[in-house]
């Protein structure tokens, strides 16, 4: 029977059903819901059969492979893409191992499990998902290991595998730093159904619901100077000037940027945005210029030239002083005064009364909303009643139970009707201020919205209606605020340390490692004197560099039968050598000591002696001495060999 | 008798290299073969002297137990020889009003086995089963030989008349088998030169004792074998199984054997460890009488084609 034919072992196939479930595993976070609980299930009877001897039933297999593409069809639509693509990839593996009854069948297997699991880093390269699935590769390579002939015990077996996978690092880290980059993703733009939660350029009621309870970083700002304090950490992302009754958008109409004066310096900052697929980038309120390759809005937030599906970095200076846009055009005045017709009569009567009491002065009217915000038994809550079909007219009167979205909803609601011209605008608030590394991570939950509502004289001025309900919206954060009192144990320190310290090496992986696109790789190699345009020169530098590892590898493979033969042998046999060539031949069967002598008794005084004393001083060390002879004896013994002339 | 004599407190070792010289000077010519013997006695074996009469084997016999100090007995071996010929018998005493066990040759220190292969094969097992043993069973009562107990057996090669060839199972118990063969020329002037050897025997004084013989043999056991001294010995003994020219090879005994011989020949030789080079000097007289040979090849071209076949490693 041909070697290749045999039937695994159960301890191989018992190491790949362990690749093929942490492939699995590793791919369960983006694969459909139905997809893994089956393939694990299918895995799990395949390993009880294949324990007992037993084939998996042809028909069936055939049966699976054939249901496996349609039903990838039927949740996705297509077969192609990456999403697809991962589902039928892992599918077909699990299913690989229920046709696995030979050696040959085992190593494909590994093969196609080593590919599927490569194919996780298309959904995420973060620190973790790449020890994980460098880590999956131990088993993989175990598998392989004890599909050879004459493999050792298992504890043998991963050992080697670990060493093997150690030893696969500096390769990896080579090609790293030496394979071209792509300046765009190999795997092209995604697909919709997949884009991701952040702030959008509309404010749907339950928009920034959703990203609040949403805890993946969205943004981080290293400071130059001192991290600001949390309550002028506004970040704004999209003005929204346009209220429908239901939805805020930013409007259409064409406007000239708003000049700014700060008022106090400027401070100097640097956001890495993740990947939002849109072309909405926060900024402090309020950036001075546009960074480069962004643009300005009217209303002074900023905009990509195109999505963002890579981490973005991008530096500006803002004032958190300011006057904004002093002298309001009739068209802005317009815009910022527009309510939908008809909406809300409550509301509008309430807003005409201030208005009448106060004479139409914009603070009075600003404090008197914040007043009944504050004592007019309104409530924060991520989880509000549903609202009728006259919004804000429902949630002033009736609910008053809501979030962000509805406070600066309902305020800037309140302000157009009381005559004075606001806006809404989004963004995040806060974040999380890490203080180890000196940088603000702001989460998706933070996402926020608030209010500027246009006063004579000073321009646009930031009010935030939710810290009036709920002071610490602003000072701990949404999902705190929602808690109520006392701070929940996730808000306690040592958790909060930990985090930090775990987001400092997410960072420096996403720094060093995801953020190392073309432009930091030519960066790197021109400083080497690689020139990366030319791919000759990197193949070049790739080929000596694998070529350097390579001879080490060998050299210190060659070493090791080398090291079993001792030094005193080895010197031994040059002493034979050279008294070889003076026609002193020992036969095999002379034991190495007696030659010495005999040779010895034909010499002159001067060197018999020393001979002499070189046969003696080598039985000594050779059979004096257990287990082994004094290091530095031997030492000894080699260099009077070595001095030995005839 | 030992147990009699004044026991020197000094160090056996020079008095071991004395009593080699002193045993060389009555066996003249063999100091090779007088040092196997004693490699013999130090190992704890039993030697077996195979040559034709009148070259000295049972001088030496005499000279070793002179020397050592050891109580001495000899026995012909005949076909018409008994067991208890050399163990002893059991004999009716009015006196006690019972038997009372007058012990044979056997139970001394030395025993020189003369002709061995004359002694039926009734006789040879009861030696031999004594020999393997270090004791005796009579009618029911074990009785224990001395600690040193060693036989010296003779036998004559060539005269194979009337004879029982002891089986290789027998041979087995005798550690070395050694030839004297003729002296040369020198040495045999010497001998006839010289005064009557049975003179010399007699005055040869003790130079070492049964205790003296027991200590050097502890001695002999805690010399240090390195692992390549075992490479090598182990590597003689896969080679004899291996031989195209042997039919049966060496075996796990024969390896202790070696090994135990090769121990008493470093300590002869005064070294603390054992070489390679010791293997090689005792291997012929422990092996040879072991090796069966397949097709005309005799014993000892085997141990000595055996030798040169097998390397030793630096």
């Amino acid at each position: 029977m041909n070697a290749a034919a045999q039937r695994p072992d159960l301890r191989s196939f018992a190491l790949l059903s362990l690749t093929a479930a942490a492939v699995l595993v590793l791919h369960a976070g983006h694969l459909p819901l139905w997809l893994p609980p089956p393939l694990l299930l299918l895995l799990a009877w395949r390993w009880q059969g294949y324990r007992r001897g037993l084939r998996f039933p042809a028909a069936l297999r055939y049966l699976l492979v054939l249901a496996l593409p349609l039903a990838v069809v039927a949740s996705y639509g297509t077969l192609f893409g990456r999403l697809p693509g991962a589902a039928l990839a892992v599918g077909l593996l699990v299913l690989k191992l229920t046709e696995t009854e030979r050696l040959r069948d085992a190593r494909i297997a590994v093969a196609v499990a080593a590919f599927v699991l490569m194919s996780a880093l298309l959904f995420g390269q973060s620190l973790l998902m790449t020890v994980l699935v460098c880590a999956t590769l131990w088993p993989a390579l175990a598998t392989l290991a004890a599909l050879q002939p004459g493999s050792g015990g298992t504890a043998a077996l991963l050992r080697e595998s670990a060493l093997r996978l150690a030893l696969a690092l500096p390769v990896a880290l080579l090609a790293f730093v030496l394979v071209p980059r792509l300046s765009t993703p190999l795997w092209g733009a995604p697909g919709a159904g997949e884009a991701r939660t952040g702030i959008s350029a509309r404010m749907s009621p339950g928009a920034i619901a959703q990203l609040l309870i949403d805890d993946s970083p969205a943004f981080r700002v290293g400071f130059d100077g001192a991290i600001p304090p949390r309550a002028q950490r506004y970040f704004r992302a999209v003005v929204l000037w346009h209220f429908d009754g239901r939805s805020w958008t930013p409007g259409h109409a064409a406007l000239p940027l708003e000049p700014l004066a700060a008022r106090r310096p400027p401070l100097r900052y640097t956001i890495s945005l993740e990947a939002t697929r849109q072309t909405l980038l926060p900024a402090l309120d309020i950036p001075l210029r546009a960074a480069a390759g962004t643009r300005f809005t009217a209303a002074r937030t900023l905009l990509a030239a195109h999505p963002v599906d890579q981490r973005l970095r991008y530096t500006l200076e803002s004032a958190t002083g300011y006057a904004l846009d002093p002298r309001l055009s009739p068209a802005e005045r317009a815009l910022a005064l527009q309510l939908p017709a008809g909406a809300d009569p409550r509301t509008r009567a309430l807003a005409a009364r201030w208005r009448r009491q106060t004479g139409g002065a914009g603070a009075a009217i600003i404090a008197a909303a914040l007043r009944l915000f504050h004592d007019g038994g309104f409530r924060y809550t991520l989880v509000p009643p549903p609202l009728g079909h006259q919004q804000v007219d429902d949630f002033l009167f009736d609910t008053r139970a809501g979030f962000c979205e509805h406070y600066a909803s309902a305020f800037v609601f309140l302000m157009r009707a009381a005559g004075l011209p606001a806006r809404v605008v989004a963004g995040y608030q806060g974040g999380y201020a890490n203080r180890l590394a000196g940088y603000v991570l702001v989460r998706q939950s933070d996402a926020h919205a608030w209010a500027e509502v246009w006063l004579r004289g000073r321009g646009w001025v930031r009010v935030d209606p939710t810290a009036a309900v709920r002071p610490e919206r602003i000072s701990l954060g949404a999902t705190a605020a929602a808690q109520g009192a006392g701070a929940p144990w996730y808000l306690s320190g040592w958790w909060l340390g930990l985090r930090d310290r775990i987001d400092i090496v997410n960072r420096l992986w996403d720094q060093a490692v995801v953020g190392f696109d073309a432009l930091r790789q030519r960066g790197l190699l021109t400083r080497f004197g690689v020139d990366p345009a030319r791919w000759q020169s990197l193949a070049l530098a790739l080929a000596l560099l694998l070529g350097a590892l390579m001879a080490v590898a060998m050299a210190l493979t060659l070493h090791e039968p080398r090291a079993r033969v001792d030094a005193l042998a080895r010197a031994y046999a040059v002493l034979e050598r050279r008294l070889a060539r003076h026609g002193y031949r020992r036969s095999g069967s002379e034991p190495p000591a007696q030659f010495l002598q005999r040779v010895a008794t034909t010499l002159p005084p001067q060197p018999a002696r020393r001979l002499y004393e070189l046969s003696t001083g080598y039985a000594r060390l050779r059979y004096a001495c257990t287990p082994s002879a004094p290091a530095l004896a031997v030492r000894d013994w080699i260099r009077r060999a070595r001095e030995f002339r005839l | 008798m030992s147990a009699n004599a004044p026991r020197p407190a000094s160090d056996p070792l020079p008095r071991l290299r004395q009593a080699l010289a002193q045993v060389n000077a009555v066996v003249l010519g063999k100091p090779h073969a007088v040092r196997l013997a004693f490699a013999c006695l130090l190992a704890g074996g039993h030697l077996l002297l195979e040559d034709i009469p009148g070259v000295g084997k049972t001088t030496l016999a005499h000279a070793l137990a002179q020397t050592w100090g050891l109580a001495f007995q000899r026995v012909q071996f005949t076909h018409d020889l008994t067991p208890g010929d050399i163990i002893g018998v059991g004999i009716y005493e009015r006196e006690q009003g019972g038997f009372r066990f007058h012990p044979g040759p056997l139970f001394t220190e030395l025993l020189l086995a003369d002709e061995i292969n004359r002694g039926t094969p009734k006789v040879q097992s009861a030696l031999l089963e004594a020999m393997a043993e270090e004791q005796v069973s009579i009618e029911g009562e074990t009785r224990a030989l001395p600690a040193v107990f060693t036989v010296i057996a003779t036998q004559n090669p060539l005269d194979a008349a009337g004879t029982f060839a002891l089986p290789d199972s027998q041979l087995d118990r005798f550690l070395m088998r050694l030839s004297l063969g003729y002296p040369d020329t020198q040495a045999e002037r010497a001998l006839l030169a010289g005064e009557a050897r049975r003179t010399l025997l007699r005055e040869l004084p003790p130079l070492l004792d049964a205790q003296d013989l027991l200590d050097l043999r502890g001695r002999a056991r805690r010399l240090t074998v390195s692992s390549s001294v075992l490479d090598y010995l182990q590597a003689l003994l896969t080679a004899s199984r291996a031989h195209a020219e042997i039919r049966i090879g060496l075996s796990p005994r024969a390896g202790l054997a070696l090994l135990a011989a090769a121990r008493a020949w470093a300590l002869l030789a005064g070294r603390g460890y054992v070489m390679p080079e010791d293997v090689q000097a005792v291997f012929a007289a422990v092996a040879a009488h072991r090796l069966q040979p397949l097709r005309q090849a005799t014993r000892d071209s085997l141990a000595a084609a055996l030798l040169a076949e097998v390397g030793v490693q630096a």
